[in-house]
């Protein structure tokens, strides 16, 4: 059984509002000094199969469902 | 064709919740509105008596809602599952001229699925757009004002004069129209040259307008974009909570006429009885 | 006694044990008490052993855990239940169709409307988000058993202020603003998802709050008569069908969890009682459920809520007059290895039990096949009012319904004692020549400001039948609007109401008063919009009834209520109370949230509180009076006065009647009701929605002071604006007072009374009423 770990990123220069509000939530709570807060998506892919065999398939559900190419960069990570 | 010989397909699945509303609409302009599960379309865990196909129809909507939740993104996953199980007589819908209307998820899903903004073809492979997270990073629900920019490819709008500002209000998390950040400009450009573009959102002056008139911080004020043929919409404000003007949110004010909303399901209504 | 011997393991492969009660001694009964989680009495511990004793044998681990949960507070309403019935359940008329897990009301000839409203209080101090959207999912659930389809929600909240120093937080008691931000977006993500519009609501401020905050949430129905069902099996053989989500660990004792005071150490020991919902499975349920029953295959429903199984089984099978088996081992889990006891009381989300004829069976699992929903016949309804529950062939539980449902009524010490020497003479603050600035605080006030940073993260508009809604005014001007008003049924031009009222100040310091006044506010409400008061739901928020004066106030405050609806003929077919809202800081404010339903004849003549139009002529509608009394006013000048406002039940008839005639003619352009902060609040929150000024003198109003004139909050009174040549139309009755004050124009509120008493721009108090909520959570 493999675990793939899948980062969905924001492309650089895409704007990240859940960032940008978290951290206007933290320093409301009287947080200081954050330079900036960005937002991830991880996902986690349990299935059987060899390594480049879930990685091949996993890369697939990437471009199919997981990521958006208009906005997102995306790696995956077999634990 | 006869307007209430127009068969519409409303195409439901789980979490999606504006399928009523966008049904009535066009009941009560007397064509034949269905409510359709997707699993009608593809034929799983359905009798024979519940089966449908697509090609029965002569209009699909896509209406708002969650679909699956809007987990992974808005809209993604009933993309997906329509990308998957029904490519083919999507791509042969639209290419008969037979047109799709996608409102709010509904915009969503036919980004994902790349029926929108498709300038170049009939379904792009990849999502050529997103509809991101609203810069405020919160669902809005509120009155918007939208601008008719369209100058006649779109047949949803063929009712609603060119320039005409419509109260058609929005409320999603979503909504924030993006191209891949390098080429926006030039997909702009191409849009606005293939008359694409449909509404904009502005303020009660007609001028573009930052927030709260355009409550998402998309690309150029857009709120709805149609494909190149104009028989595919999609927009992220919901003409079919306006149909009557008693939904408008400030009516007590001005009270007589019809609603915004209605000139949208007429439009398309008009076009089908004329070209089929 | 030892632990080992207080239970007994029995020999079969998964755990069950018996109790050890007869040997057992009153220690020992607490201590088992204690050890289940269950929160039962020394009393009625006793009465336990003494029904087994009877029977010459020992219960199961699923028995003492089922009648935990059937007696406890949540369920049974020992301690209230002795005042609803004097003053809330008598009120009757011919428009109640049923009191069910919502109370159901006659709408039109073919339809009927659903209500109910609870609190979800406890696991949302706990876990905001999880706590506030499971409280959704809850009470959908309430009103989709009765056969009808939620159309409404509603969520009167209460924290503790949100400036509050964080220092001075007690150990695990989270920040208020937390906790806000946590339960309105909990509320959002499940309400917008799940399609039914938030629709009204309110938001209250109190330090009282802090370690106990309130969230209640309500939700109102639409059916045709025919698909309403009862919450009862129709007769044995029916088959008993669980739908909806898997059953797991999550939700274990949250009825007694609701049941017990807030300690420090709540938080990590309470987890295990906070559910966790999922909309998207929500959603296809209220499908399945809604098409199954509309084409007559459901005989009744049950929401699965407090007690899980263990309350629902018995109590729908007892509907009906019957009892029931029910096989354990069927009910699909979402982990390996629970034991029966804890299948059975679960309260795991999203699930409703389907009591169906078995002709009907095989269609009924269709239907939930096809929108991916679990649907599994877990039992069946036997003649015997029993409940058998089998695990694995093993019989595991067996009781009588009768000694399980017929849970505890107590008539506990109830007395005012210090609560009536803590009220002091009055204290009145200084009088000023302006009132300028203090207009401007009350504005801004965080228990008046405008709400728009919560209501428009609320989906209020999707199904596309809100006809009016929370916020109201020329577009970019929006204001509080009174009422929401739904136009539900396609083909008829016939409305539904919907308000929220609550007053926890004034309850504070008068709870029967206070009553009063809550039920006049709701109806003045309704009123305000147009619509006829026709119904109410409470949900009765306070602390712990084992205290007399916690009781008192509880009885006042219902007394109140009760005579207001009895008077005005307002049935309460549901209700929810909330004991125990109390944290190592004291108890909660007393807090009656009351959730009022009113009918319009006709949608398209509704009213709202914007200012229309320059010239039109102002009125008030009712009689102001020196009742400072936890007046926002009085809150902000620290002064204080035990006067609260007294309700006059042939004024506010009088009042409702002139205002509802006025809008149904057309001669009322935009009413408001006269609340907190009193007239000069309320005209400036019609002028900020208008985006206009006003000129009004108040010296019509008789011989008082100016700044109770202004900031008063008399019951039964309406501000309203007449179109220009109407004024005429508007009604008189001797019952009340009707003055014309001034008329609608120019860009400031100017108020006087002899002499200028305000004179502020209306961009200027819109600016202050707009931001403060923005600025600390933007």
């Amino acid at each position: 059984m493999a675990v793939a770990e899948v980062r969905v990123t924001l492309k650089k220069g895409v704007a990240d509002p859940e960032g940008r509000n978290t951290l206007k939530a933290l320093e409301l709570l009287g947080f200081e000094g954050i330079r900036e807060v960005r937002s991830v998506k991880v996902f986690e892919v349990e299935m059987g199969g060899r390594k480049t065999e879930v990685m091949k398939r996993v890369e697939e559900m990437c471009t199919k469902l997981l990521a958006n190419p208009v906005i997102h960069n995306y790696s995956i990570a077999i634990k | 064709m006869k307007v209430s010989d127009t068969r519409v397909c409303v195409l439901v699945i789980e979490g999606t919740n504006c399928e009523e509303e966008s049904y009535l609409c066009f009941k009560r302009l007397g064509a034949r509105p269905e409510k359709v599960h997707l699993k009608q379309l593809t034929g799983t865990d359905v009798t024979s008596d519940e089966r449908r196909s697509l090609s029965d129809y002569q209009l699909l909507v896509l209406p708002g809602g969650f679909s699956a939740g809007d987990y992974v993104r808005a809209g993604a996953i009933f993309a997906a599952r329509l990308r998957s199980r029904l490519s083919k007589d999507l791509t042969e819908f639209v290419r008969e001229g037979k047109p799709i209307l996608g409102i709010c998820n509904g915009f969503q899903i036919l980004v994902e699925t790349g029926l929108l903004p498709a300038m170049s073809g009939t379904m792009s492979d990849v999502p050529e757009a997103v509809l991101g997270t609203n810069d405020s990073a919160r669902f809005e629900c509120r009155p918007t004002l939208l601008k008719n920019v369209n100058n006649g490819n779109c047949v949803f709008t063929s009712r609603i004069p060119i320039g005409k500002i419509s109260h058609i209000p929005s409320a999603h998390a979503e909504g924030k129209l993006m191209f891949p950040v390098d080429r926006a400009k030039g997909i702009v450009k191409e849009l606005e040259e293939n008359d694409q573009i449909v509404f904009k959102y502005v303020d009660s002056d007609g001028r573009l307008a930052g927030y709260p008139w355009c409550p998402n911080g998309s690309t150029d004020n857009i709120a709805g974009v149609c494909n190149r043929d104009g028989n595919v919409f999609g927009m992220m404000p919901h003409p079919e909570r306006v149909f009557f003007r008693f939904t408008h949110p400030d009516w007590t004010r001005s009270p007589d006429g019809a609603g915004d909303g209605r000139a949208v399901f007429e439009s398309v209504l008009a076009y089908i009885s004329k070209k089929m | 006694m030892s632990r080992a011997r207080r239970y007994v393991p029995q020999d079969v492969p998964f755990e069950l044990k018996e109790i050890n009660l007869e040997e057992a001694s009153d220690d020992d009964l607490l201590e088992i008490s204690r050890e289940s989680g269950t929160g039962l009495s020394l009393d009625e511990m006793r009465r336990i052993k003494d029904y087994f004793a009877a029977r010459g044998r020992r219960p199961t681990d699923v028995e003492l855990q089922s009648i935990g949960q059937a007696w406890s507070e949540h369920c049974c309403y020992k301690s209230s239940k002795v005042f609803l019935r004097e003053y809330v359940f008598s009120i009757t008329n011919r428009h109640v169709i049923d009191r069910g897990d919502a109370g159901v009301m006659e709408f039109d000839r073919d339809h009927a409307y659903a209500l109910r409203i609870e609190s979800h209080n406890h696991p949302s101090a706990v876990e905001p988000y999880g706590g506030a959207a499971t409280g959704i999912g809850g009470i959908l659930r309430d009103v989709l058993c009765m056969g009808a389809r939620p159309i409404a929600l509603v969520d009167p909240l209460f924290f503790g202020s949100l400036g509050y120093p964080s220092s001075r937080l007690p150990e695990g008691v989270k920040h208020p603003k937390y906790l806000l931000g946590g339960v309105v977006a909990g509320i959002r993500d499940y309400g917008n998802r799940v399609g039914v519009p938030t629709v009204s609501g309110g938001l209250w401020f109190d330090d009282s709050y802090v370690g106990n905050c309130l969230v209640n949430v309500g939700c109102v129905g639409i059916a045709e008569k025919k698909d309403v069902r009862r919450n009862a099996v129709k007769g044995p053989g029916d088959v008993l069908v669980l739908v909806g989500g898997r059953t797991g660990r999550d939700g274990i004792h949250g009825v007694t969890f609701a049941s017990a005071v807030l300690t420090e150490e709540s938080e990590t020991e309470s987890r295990g009682a906070v559910q966790l919902g999922d909309p998207i499975m929500k959603e296809p349920v209220m499908h399945a459920v809604l098409e199954a029953n509309e084409r007559k295959l459901v005989n009744g429903m049950k929401d699965l809520g407090g007690g899980g199984l263990s309350c629902v089984v018995g109590e729908i099978a007892l509907a009906g007059g019957c009892g029931a088996e029910v096989d354990l081992s069927r009910v699909p889990l979402k982990e390996e290895g629970l034991a029966p006891w804890e299948i059975w009381i679960s309260e795991s989300q999203e699930r409703m039990m389907l009591s169906v004829s078995p002709k009907n069976l095989e269609t009924v699992l269709h239907v939930f096949k096809l929108w991916d929903v679990p649907a599994t016949p877990v039992g069946k309804v036997v003649k015997e009012k029993r409940v058998r529950l089998f695990f694995r062939d093993v019989k595991v539980f067996d009781l009588e319904l009768d000694f399980l449902t017929a849970g505890p009524e107590y008539c506990r010490p109830c007395e005012a004692g210090e609560a009536l020497e803590r009220r002091r003479r009055e204290r009145r603050p200084k009088a000023s020549s302006r009132y300028d600035r203090m207009l401007l605080r009350l504005l801004s006030d965080s228990n008046i400001c405008n709400r728009d940073w919560v209501i428009r993260q609320y989906d209020h508009e999707v199904r596309a039948n809100t006809v009016l809604k929370p916020l109201q005014g020329k577009t970019g001007c929006w204001s509080h609007g009174d009422a929401a008003v739904l136009k539900p049924v396609e083909e008829s031009f016939r409305g539904l109401a919907i308000a929220t009222a609550s007053n926890p100040f004034a309850v504070n310091v008068d709870p029967y008063r206070g009553g009063k006044a809550c039920v006049d506010e709701v109806c003045r409400n309704l009123a305000a919009v147009g619509a006829r008061p026709h119904s109410l739901t409470d949900c009765l928020n306070f602390g712990n009834p084992e205290k007399p004066e916690r009781l008192w106030q509880f009885r006042e405050a219902v007394r109140g209520i009760g005579e207001v609806a009895k008077e005005l003929n307002l049935p309460i077919p549901s209700g929810n109370v909330s004991f125990y809202n109390e944290s190592p800081k004291g108890s909660v404010l007393p807090t009656p949230a009351i959730l009022g339903c009113g009918l319009v004849r006709d949608v398209r003549k509704c009213a709202t509180s914007d200012l229309k139009r320059e010239g039109n002529p102002l009125y008030v509608v009712g009689t102001t009076s020196q009742e400072m009394g936890s007046s926002a006013y009085y809150r902000k000048t620290r002064s204080y006065s035990s006067r609260i406002p007294n309700v006059d039940i042939q004024a506010l008839k009088a009042g409702l009647g002139i205002v509802l005639d006025g809008i149904e003619r057309g001669s009322v352009v935009a009413c408001h009701d006269i609340s907190d902060g009193g007239l000069a609040v309320a005209l400036a929150e019609m002028c900020i929605g208008g985006g206009i000024g006003a000129d009004a003198s108040l010296a019509g109003l008789g011989r008082m002071r100016s700044d109770t004139k202004l900031f008063s909050e008399s019951t039964s009174r309406w501000l309203v604006e007449i179109r220009k040549g109407k004024e005429r139309q508007l009604p008189r009755n001797r019952a009340t007072s009707v003055t014309k004050i001034g008329h609608v124009g120019g860009s400031s509120l100017r108020l006087t009374s002899g002499k200028i008493l305000v004179d502020v721009e209306v961009d200027a108090m819109a600016r202050r009423f707009n931001e403060p909520l923005w600025k600390v959570v933007g």
